[in-house]
C-alpha cells in the first residue's frame, strides 16, 4: 500500500494510480462542501461563484469557524459523512471536475461509476482527530456565507500535509470497505452463536407482512 | 433557594466542559482499546482520536466539531427549590447555548427541518431540549449532552418491535443486525457506546436507550442481572464482529452496551437503540442548596433510582 503526498490542483495520472488502501497526506488548495451548497447548486440552479473552478478537492465537512476581529480563527474541523450527499455525488465530480473527496462513511454506486469515468477517488479519516489537523489548515477564504451559513458555505482552504486519511474508493471501482463487509459478514454468524441465536430462527414479524401473491 | 447567579455559570460550564473535556470512564476505555487491539490501522485510529481529546482539553477547543443537538438532562431534588423556577433555569439554558455557540464551543449545528436555515445560535423549536428526573432531597444535578450526527442519522439510533414469542433471541437478533448496518464505514463513529431500551411505548424505549448511551459511566452495570447478562453477552458478540474504530477492521467496536428497561403491552416489545460517538460528549454538575458547585467527573443520571 503506497502513501501518496499529494498538491493540489491533482491530475488525472495521479489519482488513476491510486488503489484502496493508500494513505494521502493533501497539500494546496481545498474548498469544503455540505448539504446546503448542493442543493443551492443542483437543485435550486444557483450559479457556483467562478473562483471554485481553481479547486478539484472537496472536503466534505463543516467546520467550526469564529469570526474575531474581522478574522477568521479555525476552531475545529473533522470530515463529515459523505453517504448523504450520493444525490448529488455524480453532478459535483462531473460539473465541478472533482478527482478527490474528502469524507467519512464512503459513497454509493453512481458515484463509484462516476469516479471510474472521470478519474475520482474517494478518501476517509481513521479517527475523530480535529486537533491533530486544524494546525495544518490556513483559512483562505468563503464564499455564500450570508445564504447558506458559517458551516454550510464553501470554505477555501490551503492544507500543509493533511492527513492521514485512506483511499476508500479508487478509480478502479474498488471500495475498501466492501472488503470489511465481508469479514463482518462471517463473523455475524459467530456473533448469533454467541449469543445462542439459532442459524434457522426467522423473528416474528410483527408489520410489513404481506398476503403471499403467486 | 439555589439561585439564578449561582445555576446561570453551571448551565455554561456544562456545555463547554461536554465539548472540550471528555469524561474519565471515556479515556480508560480509550487505554485498555488501544492495549489490546491487533489491527494496525484501528489501533492508529484509536490513538490518534486520543491524543486530539488529550489535546482538546489543553487548547480548551471541541474534542469533535459535530456538537449535534444540544441536550439538558436535570435531575431536580423534590424539595429543591430555584430562583425563577423551572422556566428560569431553561431560559438560562438557551442563553448558555448562544454564548457557547458565539464563542466555538458549540458548532451552529440546528437548522430548520425543511429549509435548512440556520438561525445561528442553536435555538429554534423544541431545541435546546430538556428532560427531567425527580428524586429525594433539595439538590439540582445538572447534566449536558452534545449529541453528534453520526452517531444518530446513520442508524446508530433506531427501534424496532419484537414479538414477546421472539423473547431475548428476537431482542438481540435485531440488534446485532442494527450495530451492523450502522457501523459500515465510521458512519458512527465506533467504537460505540451502546444504548438500549428494552420495553414501553417507542418513545419511553427510544428515551431509555439514549439515556443509557449518553449518561451511564462506562464500567457501570444495570443493578438487574438478567439485564446485566444482556449487557455482557451483547459486549462480547458485537465486538467479534471485528467492525473497529471507524469501521476500518479491528477488535473494540464497543466501549459498552449499557440496557435500560421498562414494563410494556406484551403485544410488542419495543427495543430501541442510540449509539454515542467514541468521542462521547457529555458533562454534569451537582448544585447543593448552600449555593456550593461538585462537578461530576462521570455521568451518574441513574444512581439514585432508575
Amino acid at each position: 500500500m503506497a502513501t501518496w503526498h499529494v498538491q493540489t490542483p491533482l491530475d488525472e495520472s495521479t489519482v488513476r494510480k491510486m488503489n484502496i488502501g493508500d494513505v494521502v497526506y493533501i497539500s494546496g488548495l481545498v474548498f469544503t462542501c455540505r448539504s446546503r451548497l448542493q442543493r443551492w447548486i443542483f437543485d435550486e440552479k444557483q450559479i457556483m461563484p467562478k473562483q471554485y473552478q481553481n479547486f478539484n478537492v472537496l472536503i466534505h465537512a463543516g467546520p467550526i469557524i469564529v469570526e474575531e476581529e474581522n478574522k477568521y480563527r479555525l476552531v475545529s474541523f473533522m470530515p463529515t459523512s459523505s453517504l448523504r450527499f450520493e444525490k448529488w455525488g455524480a453532478d459535483s465530480i462531473e460539473q465541478w471536475n472533482l478527482r478527490m473527496i474528502v469524507g467519512k462513511t464512503t459513497m454509493g454506486d453512481d458515484t463509484l461509476r462516476k469516479m471510474v469515468e472521470k478519474g475520482c477517488v474517494h478518501v476517509s479519516p481513521q479517527s475523530v482527530s480535529p486537533n491533530l489537523w486544524i494546525d495544518s489548515i490556513e483559512i483562505i477564504g468563503v464564499e455564500l456565507k450570508e445564504e447558506l451559513g458559517s458551516i454550510e458555505a464553501p470554505w477555501i482552504l490551503k492544507c500543509t500535509e493533511l492527513g492521514p486519511f485512506v483511499v476508500d474508493m479508487d478509480s478502479k471501482g474498488n471500495n475498501l470497505f466492501d472488503t470489511i463487509d465481508d469479514t463482518v459478514e462471517l463473523n455475524r454468524q459467530n456473533a448469533f452463536s454467541m449469543l445462542g441465536i439459532d442459524e434457522e430462527f426467522k423473528p416474528t414479524k410483527l408489520y410489513g407482512v404481506k398476503r403471499k401473491t403467486e | 433557594m439555589i439561585q439564578e447567579k449561582t445555576y446561570r455559570p453551571v448551565l455554561y460550564d456544562c456545555i463547554k466542559r461536554s465539548s472540550t473535556t471528555i469524561s474519565e470512564d471515556v479515556l480508560m476505555a480509550f487505554d485498555q482499546a488501544i492495549a489490546r487491539e491487533t489491527s494496525d490501522r484501528a489501533r492508529e485510529g484509536l490513538k490518534h482520536t486520543y491524543e486530539s481529546i488529550k489535546m482538546a482539553k489543553e487548547r480548551q477547543n471541541p474534542a469533535c466539531p459535530d456538537t449535534g443537538w444540544p441536550l439538558f438532562y436535570f435531575k431536580v431534588g423534590n424539595e429543591c427549590t430555584l430562583e425563577g423556577g423551572l422556566l428560569s433555569l431553561e431560559k438560562a439554558a438557551r442563553d448558555a447555548v448562544i454564548q457557547a455557540t458565539k464563542e466555538g464551543y458549540l458548532r451552529s449545528t440546528m437548522k430548520h427541518p425543511l429549509t435548512g436555515a440556520d438561525p445561528g445560535n442553536n435555538i429554534g423549536e423544541n431545541i435546546p431540549h430538556f428532560t427531567y428526573k425527580f428524586t429525594e432531597g433539595d439538590e439540582l444535578e445538572i447534566m449536558y449532552a452534545a449529541k453528534g450526527g453520526g452517531s444518530e442519522c446513520f442508524g446508530g439510533t433506531r427501534h424496532h418491535v419484537v414479538a414477546f414469542a421472539d423473547g431475548i433471541q428476537g431482542i438481540e437478533k435485531f440488534i446485532i443486525e442494527a450495530y451492523i448496518d450502522a457501523s459500515r464505514a465510521g458512519a458512527i463513529c465506533s467504537p460505540n457506546i451502546l444504548g438500549i431500551g428494552i420495553g414501553g411505548t417507542a418513545d419511553i424505549a427510544a428515551d431509555l436507550a439514549k439515556q443509557a448511551a449518553s449518561l451511564r459511566s462506562i464500567g457501570s452495570h444495570h443493578p438487574d442481572p438478567q439485564f446485566r447478562k444482556i449487557e455482557e453477552d451483547l459486549y462480547q458478540a458485537i465486538n467479534a464482529l471485528g467492525v473497529g474504530c471507524m469501521g476500518v477492521g479491528g477488535d473494540t467496536s464497543v466501549f459498552a452496551v449499557h440496557v435500560e428497561y421498562a414494563y410494556t403491552h406484551i403485544a410488542g416489545i419495543c427495543v430501541a437503540i442510540s449509539s454515542n460517538c467514541m468521542v462521547a460528549r457529555r458533562a454534569a454538575s451537582r448544585i447543593l442548596s448552600d449555593q456550593s458547585v461538585v462537578t461530576i467527573k462521570n455521568p451518574q443520571w441513574f444512581e439514585g433510582g432508575r
